[in-house]
């Protein structure tokens, strides 16, 4: 009768491997990271324009000088959509008129933002529902402010 | 089917051969591989919490200022959400569905003697207690009678028109009514430590403005204090229990004549029929007054903090939810604080522990950040303790880790395995092999919750690694919340999750910003902003004095988005 039998050493080793498995160190679960946070900038007229989703860049609008990234509603405010005009620019006044139309718009880039004090209160309690459903879906990236503000980035 | 016969033929011999060797031992080795299987299998269990809750502990913010992190908050309120700012107090009487209050101290106190509700919402009658811890002894008071004394201190204050009432005591009934007292009948309480230097008290009174001071008697020196403050009026001494035969009314020589120096005992026997023992009525909608504590800093004069109530409800109802529905205070908990209620953490749990129906402890004779855990903690069998982190740092090293022997640390070994795995050890033989050494001087049995506080700015060697506090849950059973606080912060900026048992090495990290704060780094260079951004802790939201605090500190945002404070 031997201790050192070839079934006892299996029965040996099971017993080991089934030692290790439980009380083997345990990895702690690490989930992979989320996206990077957008960093708030400061944009004026002229290089918001660039934000308009052509050639699959982001979408981005401006209302009453906070800027939006409307990308996820790229098929509204993107090229070809209903609301294509606005996209890279100052929508404020359309918004208030509810009117798609290019002559909604600033001409001027580097003139200054468009004050709309001669709005009325239908038109700004228009805007103001517009502003609170961008606020809701969308993400404030940065501001606007007009060409030539002590607060513009240095180009 | 011809050459493999001679394989099956082969290989039944083969096992035959080994069998053959079966002996005594074999059977032996067989049952003991049984048994280990079958142990395996059964102690098998879910971790404590998802394991993701614990990879990702806050969520961060999608966007960024220039030199800043994401904004970090806690799970409960995401970005884009209110932050928590009050107790949800509902009205009896109020429609369902209307939101509740954000409350104050005085709802905190009416739910306490309101007492515990059973499911359905109606009252149980079953109020907590309050006990005092005099070292071996616990005195216990009911609520009613605390009540009767914020009645009677109130009014004695209201009468003689005070406006800032200084409080200098260690931890005691006559601090919490004092408290209470303060939100019920309109004046402002300062908390200032007690056993300060008669020359710092001063000092702190003058800046405070108090025109009436609470202290114990023999431990202030009033003819200096008093000549320093002219705008005192009004002296209220409490005497411990055993000098209380002693006429305490003597007022200095040199003190200006109209100080009126009472003595509370006194104060609380003669107006007792005149109190009564129902909570003051109050009207919700007129704001509370604030509550004021002193943060220390090294030059020991310390900074006053002025908490607004807002403030305190705030880190109050926070602290209360960051807990699991679990683990959460009941009305079953003793809560023992061990750490100076003129902090703010110790604070605001105690009043988290009234709001929950708790009943509390208070340990009368030693009580501060820097206290002998074992001392402090006789006399009563708390299941929930708040403590420092220097107190527990220092218990660890200078009584745990000497005791640990041999048969602890195979304890141990097992039990971190436990650990490891997302289980708190439930108490078996290897719990009390673990305890043998290290924590047999402690009566601890029902212990269930250690809650430790680290201040921001409290020496580094304090501070609590991975390692410590598993030690802490393996000798002392219990489950642990680690916090970091801050000056001008309510509560806490961060919390550890009371399931993260995880163990890495170095120093332990913060958990998660409380639902009633928000933590983002300023100062971060660009280069690293976007991955584990390191910087100056900047901490907002409606626990925050003025909204919005930055700390001196450093920290880090880990991988699993918690905060860590940097080296």
């Amino acid at each position: 009768m031997s201790i050192a039998s070839p079934i006892n050493l299996i029965l040996l080793s099971l017993f080991v491997v089934l030692l290790y498995w439980h009380f083997r160190p345990k990895q702690p679960v690490t989930l992979p990271r989320g996206p990077p946070p957008v960093v708030f900038r400061t944009y004026t007229p002229k290089t918001l324009l660039e934000f308009n989703g052509v050639d699959g860049r982001p979408v981005f609008l401006a209302v009453r000088g906070r800027v939006f990234d409307v990308s996820p509603g790229r098929n509204f405010y993107g090229p070809g959509g209903p609301y294509e005009n606005f996209a890279g620019r100052d929508a404020s006044r359309g918004l208030a008129h509810q009117s798609f139309d290019e002559e909604m718009l600033t001409k001027d880039l580097s003139g200054p933002l468009d004050d709309l004090k001669d709005l009325d209160a239908d038109q700004l309690e228009n805007l103001q529902s517009w502003e609170e459903r961008f606020s809701e879906k969308y993400l404030v990236v940065g501001k606007l402010v007009a060409e030539g503000d002590p607060e513009a980035p240095k180009s | 089917m011809a050459d493999q016969a001679p394989i099956l033929e082969k290989l039944d011999a083969g096992v035959s051969e080994i069998l053959a060797d079966w002996n005594i031992y074999t059977t032996l080795f067989a049952g003991i591989l049984a048994a280990f299987a079958i142990y395996s299998l059964v102690s098998n269990k879910d971790p404590d919490v998802h394991p993701f809750l614990l990879a990702r502990q806050s969520t961060a913010s999608p966007i960024r200022q220039t030199g800043e992190s994401a904004t970090y908050r806690s799970l409960e309120t995401p970005y884009g959400f209110p932050l928590r700012s009050g107790l949800n107090v509902k009205d009896p009487g109020a429609p369902k569905w209307t939101a509740g209050r954000r409350g104050d101290l005085r709802d905190i106190w009416k739910t306490a003697v309101r007492g515990a509700l059973n499911e359905d919402g109606t009252t149980s009658g079953k109020q907590g207690k309050i006990y005092t811890v005099l070292g071996k002894n616990a005195v216990e008071h009911s609520l009613s009678q605390v009540t009767q004394e914020i009645n009677v201190i109130g009014r004695h204050l209201q009468k003689a028109e005070v406006k800032t009432v200084a409080v200098c005591l260690t931890d005691s009934i006559e601090l919490l009514a004092s408290i209470f007292a303060g939100s019920f009948y309109g004046f402002k309480i300062v908390l200032v430590p007690h056993n300060l230097p008669a020359a710092i008290l001063s000092s702190h009174l003058q800046n405070a403005k108090a025109d009436a001071l609470i202290a114990e008697v023999g431990s202030v020196d009033l003819s200096l204090v008093t000549k320093a403050n002219k705008q005192i009026s009004n002296v209220i001494w409490v005497a411990k229990y055993g000098n209380r035969h002693m006429d305490w009314h003597e007022v200095p020589k040199d003190a200006k004549e109209n100080l009126d120096v009472t003595v509370w005992h006194e104060l609380a026997e003669e107006g007792k029929n005149l109190a009564g023992f129902d909570v003051p009525e109050y009207d919700p909608t007129t704001p509370a007054p604030a509550v004021n504590t002193v943060w220390p800093s090294e030059s020991q004069s310390g900074e006053f903090i002025d908490f607004k109530q807002e403030n305190l409800v705030a880190a109050i109802s926070a602290l209360g939810s960051a807990l699991p529905r679990t683990q959460r205070f009941n009305s079953s908990d003793l809560v023992l604080s061990i750490d100076s209620l003129s902090r703010s953490y110790p604070l605001c749990q105690i009043f988290n522990a009234l709001f929950s129906n708790a009943s509390i402890a208070l340990n009368n004779s030693v009580a501060g950040e820097n206290v002998d855990f074992a001392l402090a903690t006789k006399g009563v069998s708390p299941t929930v303790i708040i403590a420092s982190s220097r107190t527990m740092s220092e218990y660890h090293d200078r009584v745990m880790k000497p005791h640990t022997g041999l048969i602890s640390s195979l304890g141990r070994w097992v039990q971190a395995r436990t650990l490891d795995a997302g289980n708190m050890p439930s108490k078996n033989f290897f719990s009390q092999l673990a305890q043998v050494g290290p924590t047999a001087e402690l009566s601890l049995e029902k212990l269930r919750l250690l809650c430790i506080s680290h201040r921001v700015d409290a020496d580094a060697s304090v501070r609590m690694t991975s390692e410590q506090l598993t030690d802490l849950r393996v000798y002392m059973g219990t489950r642990i919340v680690y916090a970091l606080t801050g000056p001008g912060i309510a509560g806490a900026i961060s919390q550890t999750n009371v399931f993260d048992y995880r163990d890495s090495s170095g120093p332990s990290h913060f958990g998660a910003p409380l639902s009633s704060t928000e933590v983002t780094l300023t100062g971060v260079s660009e280069s690293q902003s976007d991955d584990y951004p390191e910087g100056q802790i900047l901490v907002a939201g409606p626990a925050v004095v003025d909204g919005k605090a930055t700390l001196s500190a450093r920290g880090r945002i880990g991988t699993d988005n918690t905060l860590e404070l940097s080296a």
